[in-house]
């Protein structure tokens, strides 16, 4: 990833504001630690922190066309490039940066070429023939982006909250899949694919077709010119993403440097069922995996850190980035500076153990369409800042624009789950995958239910939280918890400890706006809280909740589905608990 | 390198000040980026940002003895640190992190042995048993150090002054070769080498000798398990480090994990003198070539982080640092977490111009001393910082314990600039390596005056610089500078302009405090400037002042010179 930050016609050119745009920018530059640049003209401002994947040696941002009128920096990977470098034979390439084709595309084309890219990114354009702009997002928000208003008539964008909410009065979240053009002076949405509109598909589920769309997402994520590697939790999607690069790697460029065998990574508290079930996919893989582990100590000294960088309170997701933030740093450290991720595939199957409740296809198919649409706010958010925080880009095959075109467009009834047929959920990727001839996993790991959410890092984890949240929230400090945060109120003492870190980062009203809240449990939409009465009256965010769900009314078909061993830890989650929390809790000090 | 901050006898243990102290550990991040720990016990902390060079898998910190009732955090390497272990036969080793012989030793020695370590470091080391702790810092000081207290009676210790200049009441740069210990409660000097006295030594010059005290300086530091390199600027002394460590990598450990091709890196304008120099070299010595070019632009652009990173305001270690952090990140980028530099040679040898003028041999070496003496503020603060800035570690073979010993024990009778001898700056230190059999380099490299300070990465980099200030400098601001900054008052625009943004991360008296002032000509210590009566009246900071020297009496010496210089094409 890089960092973007631009100031648009902020009516002012001096050097003190040019100095404090550097320093806005250098917030940014964990996100970039390889090069910085800046580009000035008149009162715009476009500025730059790179991570170097493709083109390390001349690909140093901003980017522009032939004749320099055209600026553009970007942050993202286009990983069609090359092929639409093809189509562009007229234009000069000034470097071998895969973002360049933006400013050329655009001399083209003007503003509707932004549908043309394959991949994930967000860039800020200036034509200062006329002094004009355009800023745009990827479908999905893979990449972060942000936009706000300074009092003087400047627009801001950045690639995260902390470029711009001290300089601005008003900032929201750039929405996915949308441009904004300084002509027009408004957002439109420039990704209309046919899920969209949330209408039933009904093309009928074909295995191969989506594993092939699946493959080739992964494949043409492998352009990288520097070292990468998988993050490998051990559950089905993690795992079909090493299984696939693993199989690829041979034909790639990459392999060509860095050889053809696969790295993977896992981080979990000692003894975490993650790191017992990578360690299995890694060994029947033979990539070279990399264990890490933390304490809960070491997660709690990083609260912190992980909130400044995620930007959230989002409970969920601040627990599941703490660990993905430690173990980035450790993946850096090692030299890797890509990894690809599974992120997605939850939302596009119904992956989630709330999805066992959908009341009919109808339901599903829109809880799945709901769920898309709000990743950036949730798991793209975590995916991109976690590891942008030490310099590392995330890369998810799920999301690719063509695979979520072909994975929503089967008849969600294929993806409902029905233990009377043996369908577990996700079960329709599970299928496309189950090849006799050439495995791409072993059966049980395929067909395996994993720990959900955070609890898989080690039970003890959020266990730790919570307790920790007790020593420093008190009772009283929830009683007044509707006046102190009336929007998005805390629930839970956890809730709060984060909501007030949050607040001493980001003290703006905007930014406490840019979160989601409402009723959820398991990660569902407050829509999909209806579908059980007995949820409304727990909100538990995490996994747990839906647990009862998982355990009683399948007990038969868990228990041969997880060979036993799953089985009774299902079956006996509190015992679960109890046998991890020892190693667990071996906190420092 | 590391970060290292350690907070001791704080009166309030809550979860805040964990918080804060985690806080302020991270303002040292860029020192360690690849990992970090904190250690508590009681009213103690001491905190770590791992830079992992040696054992990067299992070397994390804080470090600890057998039973762990000696806890360490520790900044540098170590590198007789398997010697050492030998030593200790009867201890139990967790990590193969070198820092760790530190708490065994201590458990063994007590406070007195820190002259056993050969390296360069700064460390922090808490025993649990009675509470009692000892800092200290290495011999020259390399690695930076600052030590501070605050009102509560806790006394801090910190890697870079930004970690605890906000917290203590009062802090100082931690002088070199000293310990503090906690049980006497005061700094003392365990570095005490025969030349500390500045007693005219009378050993004759031996060239071999002092040949291979550098190749062992240059050798002892490939110790790594990760990438590395070696910043090239063309000159004498950083030529000699490329050279001498491209000819023995092949034997080392380092050249098993990652080939025995030698990387090396320099950075200047486009057709900056330095950049031509040291392809030159890079192509005599077939290293793995990576030059990197800036404008003047990106350099003024850096100016603020540069001197929140650097911590001074001093004007030619600003100009000197810029160019050099910016190299340290592109170096970074690349993979590489090492680099081997050339510091401390100019100090040793009287390399700077002005030595031209030294009336005789007394006064010379003691200006050596004084420079070595004053290195921690200057050069070794410049290199350390401008890499660390960036999680890159610059290791400095010419200031080496023993190599200084040997170097400095020769009759400064040698040191002396004698033209009717044929001896130009430093040539003890060429003919040193002036092999004809095994040449280390062409001799025209190997006797060559190169730019001084920071002209070699390009003329119109100090012109950009001043330029810049006088646009951001009035006259009436200079005019009330010593009402403003009466303290090391800023005699230039370009000092001021420096001062005013070092001020603004830095606001304490005490900050200001830790950076030298005093009148300078090309980098000499004030007592230096009374060898020429014209200096006094010219104190240009930069190397040109003293060009006159060099231009005048040594024409001939120049023209050679000259046929390496380029014209800068200005930038902008």
């Amino acid at each position: 990833m890089c960092g973007i930050l631009a100031v648009l016609g902020c009516s002012d050119d001096c050097q003190a504001k040019r100095v404090r745009v550097l320093e806005l920018s250098r917030r940014l530059k964990h996100r970039g630690p390889d090069w910085s640049g800046l580009y000035q003209h008149g009162d715009c401002y476009l500025s730059h922190q790179r991570l170097a994947i493709v083109d390390p040696a001349s690909g140093d941002q901003p980017l522009f066309n032939e004749d320099g009128r055209i600026v553009v920096t970007v942050n993202g990977e286009i990983y069609n490039h090359e092929e639409l470098r093809n189509n562009l034979p007229n234009h000069k390439f000034r470097t071998g940066s895969d973002c360049e084709v933006i400013a050329h595309l655009y001399e083209e084309h003007g503003e509707n070429f932004v549908d043309m890219l394959d991949g994930m990114f967000s860039f800020v354009l200036l034509d200062t023939r006329d002094n004009s702009f355009v800023a745009a997002r990827d479908a999905i928000g893979i990449t972060s982006l942000y936009i706000g208003w300074g009092l003087d008539g400047s627009v801001w964008i950045s690639s995260e909250l902390k470029g711009l909410n001290d300089e601005c009065e008003h900032f929201e979240v750039f929405p996915p899949g949308h441009l904004y053009s300084s002509k027009m002076g408004c957002l439109r949405r420039w990704y209309n694919p046919p899920w969209f509109s949330e209408a039933i598909p009904s093309t009928p589920y074909e295995p191969l077709d989506l594993r092939r769309a699946f493959e080739k997402a992964v494949i043409k994520r492998l352009m990288t010119d520097v070292p990468f590697g998988v993050l490998l939790s051990g559950g089905l999607d993690s795992s079909l993403v090493a299984a696939v690069t693993a199989r690829h790697l041979a034909g790639t460029k990459a392999a060509k440097h860095w050889g053809v065998q696969l790295h993977s990574f896992c981080v979990g508290l000692e003894g975490s069922p993650d790191l017992k079930a990578a360690k299995e996919v890694a060994d029947y893989l033979g990539t070279v995996h990399h264990e890490f582990h933390f304490t809960v100590q070491d997660g709690i000294d990083a609260i912190e850190d992980v909130i400044y960088h995620i930007e959230t309170y989002d409970v969920t997701t601040i627990r599941a980035s703490t660990p993905m933030f430690l173990m980035s740093r450790k993946i850096k450290s090692l030299g890797v500076k890509m990894v690809l991720s599974g992120e997605g595939a939850d939302e596009i199957f119904g992956g989630y153990l709330y999805f066992h409740k959908a009341p009919n296809k109808d339901e599903f198919h829109r809880e799945t369409c709901r769920k898309i649409k709000a990743l950036h706010q949730y798991d793209c958010l975590r995916a991109n800042k976690a590891t942008s925080a030490w310099g590392l880009e995330a890369r998810v095959p799920f999301l690719d624009k063509e695979f979520v075109n072909v994975a929503m467009s089967f008849d969600p009834d294929w993806k409902m789950i029905k233990p009377e047929e043996n369908r577990i959920e996700k079960w329709i990727l599970r299928k496309a995958f189950d090849d006799e001839e050439r495995p791409y996993l072993p059966k049980h790991i395929l067909y395996r239910q994993k720990e959900q959410f955070s609890d898989g890092v080690g039970y003890s984890w959020i266990d730790g939280l919570k307790a920790h949240a007790e020593d420093h929230v008190n009772d009283k400090m929830m009683l007044n918890a509707a006046h102190i945060f009336p929007h998005n109120t805390p629930t839970t003492k956890e809730a709060y400890y984060y909501r007030m870190i949050f607040d001493r980062f980001f003290p703006q009203n905007s930014a406490s706006l840019t979160v989601p809240g409402g009723a959820s449990v398991a990660c569902s939409t407050a829509t999909a809280v209806a579908w059980d009465e007995s949820w409304s009256k727990n909100l538990d965010p995490s996994g747990r909740a839906a647990l009862g769900v998982h355990n009683s009314p399948y007990e038969k078909r868990a228990a041969v589905v997880a060979n036993g061993k799953l089985a009774t830890k299902v079956t006996e989650p509190v015992a679960r608990v109890m046998g991890t929390a020892a190693p667990g809790l071996t906190i420092r000090g | 390198m590391c970060g290292i901050l350690a907070v001791l006898g704080v009166t309030e243990n809550s979860q805040a000040r964990r918080s804060r102290i985690i806080e302020l550990s991270r303002r040292l991040r860029h020192r360690g980026p690849d990992w970090s720990g904190l250690h508590y016990h009681q009213d103690c902390y001491l905190a770590h940002q791992r830079l992992a060079i040696v054992d990067p898998t299992s070397g994390d910190q804080p470090l600890y003895n057998e039973d762990k009732t000696v806890v360490v955090t520790v900044n540098g390497e170590i590198y007789n640190h398997k010697e050492l272990r030998k030593k200790l036969q009867s201890h139990q080793f967790r990590t193969g992190s070198d820092c760790e012989v530190i708490a065994h030793l201590y458990e063994e020695y007590g406070e007195d042995f820190v002259d056993m370590l050969d390296g360069m470091f700064s460390f922090v080391l808490l025993d649990t048993r009675d509470n009692s702790f000892i800092a200290a810092r290495d011999a020259i000081g390399i690695t930076p150090l600052y030590i501070g207290w605050g009102l509560d009676g806790s006394i801090w210790f910190a890697s870079e002054m930004k970690a605890l200049s906000d917290d203590c009441e009062r802090f100082l740069s931690f002088l070199p070769g000293h310990i503090y210990s906690s049980k006497s409660g005061a700094l003392r000097r365990w570095y005490n080498p025969p030349w500390y006295s500045e007693q005219i030594p009378s050993a004759p010059y031996e060239p071999l000798v002092l040949r291979k005290a550098f190749e062992k300086a240059v050798v002892k530091r490939l110790m790594t398990d990760v990438p590395f390199g070696v910043l090239l600027s063309g000159g004498l002394d950083s030529s000699l480090v490329a050279s001498v460590a491209s000819r023995y990598m092949i034997d080392s450990e380092a050249a098993c994990q990652w080939g025995s091709q030698l990387h090396t890196f320099c950075i200047g304008l486009k057709g900056s003198p330095d950049l031509r120099a040291a392809r030159e070299v890079a192509d005599y010595l077939r290293t793995r070539h990576h030059e990197f070019h800036f404008t003047v632009q990106e350099g003024i652009d850096a100016l603020e982080e540069v001197i929140y990173h650097i911590e001074t305001y001093d004007v030619t270690t600003i100009r000197a640092s810029t160019p050099m952090f910016l190299m340290s990140r592109k170096i970074k980028s690349l993979g590489v977490k090492m680099v081997l530099s050339g510091e401390g040679s100019d100090e040793i040898f009287g390399g700077y111009l002005y030595f031209h003028k030294a009336p005789n041999k007394e006064e010379l070496h003691k200006e050596t001393c004084a420079k070595i003496k004053a290195l921690h503020l200057y050069d070794c603060l410049r290199a350390n910082k401008a890499t660390s800035a960036w999680g890159v570690e610059a290791r400095v073979p010419f200031l080496d314990k023993e190599f200084i010993n040997i170097a400095m024990g020769i009759d400064p009778e040698w040191k002396m600039v004698r033209p009717d001898l044929g001896r130009i700056e430093k040539w003890i230190l060429r003919n040193a390596f002036d092999d004809e059999q095994h040449p280390y380099l062409p001799k025209h490299i190997l006797y060559r005056q190169k730019e001084q300070f920071s002209d070699g990465v390009g003329y119109s980099w100090i012109d950009g610089l001043k330029d810049h200030a006088n646009q951001q400098v009035t006259d009436a601001m200079l005019a009330n500078a010593s009402f403003v900054y009466p303290e090391n008052t800023p005699t230039t625009k370009e000092g001021y302009h420096y001062r005013t943004i070092f001020e603004r991360f830095f606001p304490k008296n005490a900050a200001r405090s830790t950076v030298p002032g005093g009148p300078s000509v090309a980098c000499s210590t004030a007592k230096a400037v009374e060898w020429d009566a014209a200096w006094s009246k010219n104190l240009d900071p930069s190397g040109r002042a003293a060009l006159g020297v060099h231009v005048a009496s040594y024409e001939e010496t120049k023209a050679v010179a000259d046929a390496s210089a380029i014209n800068g094409t200005p930038e902008k």
